[in-house]
């Protein structure tokens, strides 16, 4: 094991190498230029690949090329990067395609602030592309240590389930130096909890059945089986059909594919004080969740009844931690309130649901203690104007 | 003639998508058969080609007609797939792609000029139906100048990219493409010869052919969906380089050929990334 004080970016690079990837194609944006620039250092010294494409669309064009041909590929940026994705994920989507995708959140919409972390893409997240029929698998770090081991698992994750699955960081993330630790060998890094899936290749039928079933291995040209891959309706041999019947069955696959077997994924969550049916959950994701983490710690000294829950897996939403009739809690780095809905949606019918959002900048623990004492009381938690809307 | 074509497509094609979905007189067939048969001519087998293709009529009509492996990508970014593969592929596979020419000028672009520039070796095939004819016949990048589309009722006005000094065959012997030629699908035979040489290219290769589209362009254009008006009209409008004459819209033949005269992108790619690994420099 060896010990750096290093950024996310770092962390992320290690473990994309340590993941296998050999192929990296990205566009520079703010705050997830580090990465393109320390893959641009790394991987040839590994005997990888780091490309600069023209855009970030060619770019994640340019990593399913590359996946196609066999290459573990990745790539990354940040909100306004990302929406240029939607063409190429659809594709990596609809062939079936393993690849990582990084995503490092600042402030939107649009340019916004480049420099400052934001949480505004979670519902993105979940539909990065058009046209429904598909589920997508996106993890949540909150640390760069995490950042390397989400990077790990979202590549074992993307060839055991032929799909582009994506990692949701932040600018505090992927910017920040923290102590990080890189395994340097297979033991290391099987008592650290990472998990590595070979690429195989597909020897036909030539695209893939309708089934929910993991681990058929992917579209891989090249090799002459005769592959056909297409963003068409796809007979189960890989013909381009526009029929009803052949696309249920293509979207069949999409969705159940990951819906059934969310068992591989999770159990990626942190809970902390929830063993006594707490008054209050707090729930978070990324940045956010270390403040709150810190917050409920000093709540439960105060004696609050107060407990956190983190989500790690993100998407599919993991509806089984909201069961219990309570009192909810959401902090976010947005202000419009997005995981908010989702958790509105998921809890039993009168529990109540506050939102606690702030954007740019971490919430502080003052104000996470007061809106805990307020919604313990009852009390509302709006107040005027732009401030803070009411929820 | 007849025991050539199916001698061609039972070597090479997919029974399955033979004879195509394309409409009834689209000259797309004999744009496919001139690839293909440039393939066979050159002593390639079907493991030896990956092919590509894109959205539109070109696209969709030659897609999983290859016996070999095939990709179809989505509009306009076949180019930059196509560079993700490369980097991938063994540099002895050869990459062909079938597109059109709403995919090659219009929306990929960017790509396409990109793909140039790093000289990656691939030949694109441009299948050009003067417009955007699966959506229905608007006007396209190389629509014929005051043609009228379904867009361009009153006849296209905007300068297309076939002008004096802003062709898009100039455009991308600026931005380093090693190959590059134009002919009518009705060329037959030169044109076989020229997308040899394009194969042959150890490089980024692209052969513009428009063809013939009697259901959208010439029902419009020509007020007449007989074949053998819109074959004859552009038969007419084509003329070799050189002999160009008052009206020609299409100078045919090869543009530039500087073959394997640049470093291949595969090549360089993997050569640095190898001096990277061994000695920490390049």
């Amino acid at each position: 094991m060896k010990r750096y004080l290093e950024t996310g970016n770092f962390a992320i690079t290690e473990g994309a190498i340590l993941a296998g990837c050999t192929f990296f194609a990205g566009y520079p944006i703010t705050p997830a230029t580090e990465l393109a620039e320390s893959m641009s250092q790394r991987l040839p010294q590994v005997g990888g690949v780091y490309l600069q494409a023209e855009d970030e669309c060619a770019a994640m064009h340019m990593c399913i090329g590359a996946s196609l041909g066999g290459m573990k590929a990745m790539t990354a940026t940040s909100g306004p990067g990302f929406i240029l994705y939607a063409d190429p994920y659809g594709w990596a989507l609809g062939c079936e395609t393993p690849l990582v995708v990084l995503n490092s959140g600042r402030v939107g919409p649009v340019s916004g602030i480049t420099g400052a972390p934001g949480q505004g893409e979670f519902y993105l997240m979940r539909y990065p592309t058009q046209g429904g029929n598909f589920e997508t698998i996106c993890l949540a770090p909150n640390s760069a240590q995490e950042c390397m081991a989400m990077t790990v698992e979202a590549f074992y994750l993307s060839e055991r389930f032929r799909m582009p699955v994506s990692v949701l960081a932040d600018q505090l993330i992927t910017d920040g130096f923290e102590d990080i630790s890189v395994p340097e060998n297979e033991n290391e890094m099987q008592e650290m909890g990472y998990r590595v899936w070979p690429r195989k290749i597909c020897q036909g039928p030539e695209f893939y059945p309708a089934t929910d079933e993991l681990d058929i291995p992917p579209v891989v040209l090249g090799h002459n089986t005769g592959a056909l891959c297409s963003d068409w309706t796809p007979t189960e041999e890989g013909y381009d059909i526009e029929e009803v019947e052949a696309h249920h069955k293509h979207a069949y696959r999409l969705i159940y594919k990951v819906r059934n077997n969310r068992h591989i994924f999770n159990h990626l969550y942190e809970k902390k004080y929830m063993d006594d049916d707490p008054d209050l959950v707090v729930v978070s994701y990324g940045t956010p969740s270390r403040v709150v983490n810190t917050a409920v710690t000093r709540a439960r000294q105060q004696g609050l009844k107060v407990g956190a829950l983190r989500l790690i897996n993100l998407w599919p939403f993991p509806e089984e931690h909201f069961n219990r009739r309570t009192k909810y809690l959401i902090v976010e780095l947005n202000w419009d309130g997005q995981l908010v809905r989702e958790v509105q949606r998921a809890v039993p019918k009168d529990s109540k649901v506050h939102f606690l959002g702030s954007c740019g900048d971490l919430p502080t623990l003052p104000s996470l203690n007061e809106a805990f004492e307020k919604i313990l009381k009852d009390e509302s938690l709006a107040r005027k104007g732009w401030e803070l809307e009411e929820w | 003639m007849d025991y050539q074509s199916s001698k061609l497509s039972s070597t090479f094609l997919r029974s399955r998508k033979i004879p195509s979905t394309a409409c009834s007189g689209c000259g797309l067939g004999m744009n496919h058969k001139i690839v293909v048969q440039a393939i066979q001519e050159l002593g390639l087998g079907v493991a030896d080609v990956i092919w590509g293709t894109s959205i539109g009529c070109a696209g969709r009509q030659t897609f999983g007609t290859w016996k070999g492996d095939s990709f179809a990508g989505t509009h306009g970014r076949v180019y930059a797939i196509a560079r993700g593969l490369r980097i991938a592929m063994p540099p002895e596979k050869k990459i062909i792609l079938t597109v059109g020419d709403g995919d090659a000028f219009g929306i990929g672009i960017a790509h396409l000029i990109h793909a140039a520039r790093s000289n990656a070796d691939m030949t694109v095939i441009v299948n050009d139906n003067l417009g955007y004819q699966s959506t229905g016949g608007q006007y396209g990048w190389t629509t014929p100048q005051g043609s009228k589309t379904d867009s361009s009722p009153y006849g296209m006005f905007e300068p297309n990219l076939m002008g004096e000094g802003m062709d898009v065959l100039e455009i991308l012997k600026g931005a380093g493409a090693t190959f590059l030629a134009r002919h009518v699908s009705m060329d037959g035979l030169q044109a076989v010869e020229t997308v040899k040489k394009a194969i042959q290219n150890k490089g980024f290769s692209l052969v513009h052919m428009p063809y013939p589209c009697p259901t959208n362009f010439a029902s419009r254009q020509l007020g007449s969906r007989n074949q053998v008006n819109i074959f004859r009209w552009i038969q007419s409008h084509a003329a070799p380089l050189g002999e160009e004459k008052a009206g020609t819209i299409w100078a045919t033949g090869i543009w530039h050929d500087a073959s394997n005269s640049r470093p291949e992108f595969n090549e360089f790619v993997w050569e640095t990334v190898e001096k990277i690994r061994r000695t920490g420099k390049i």
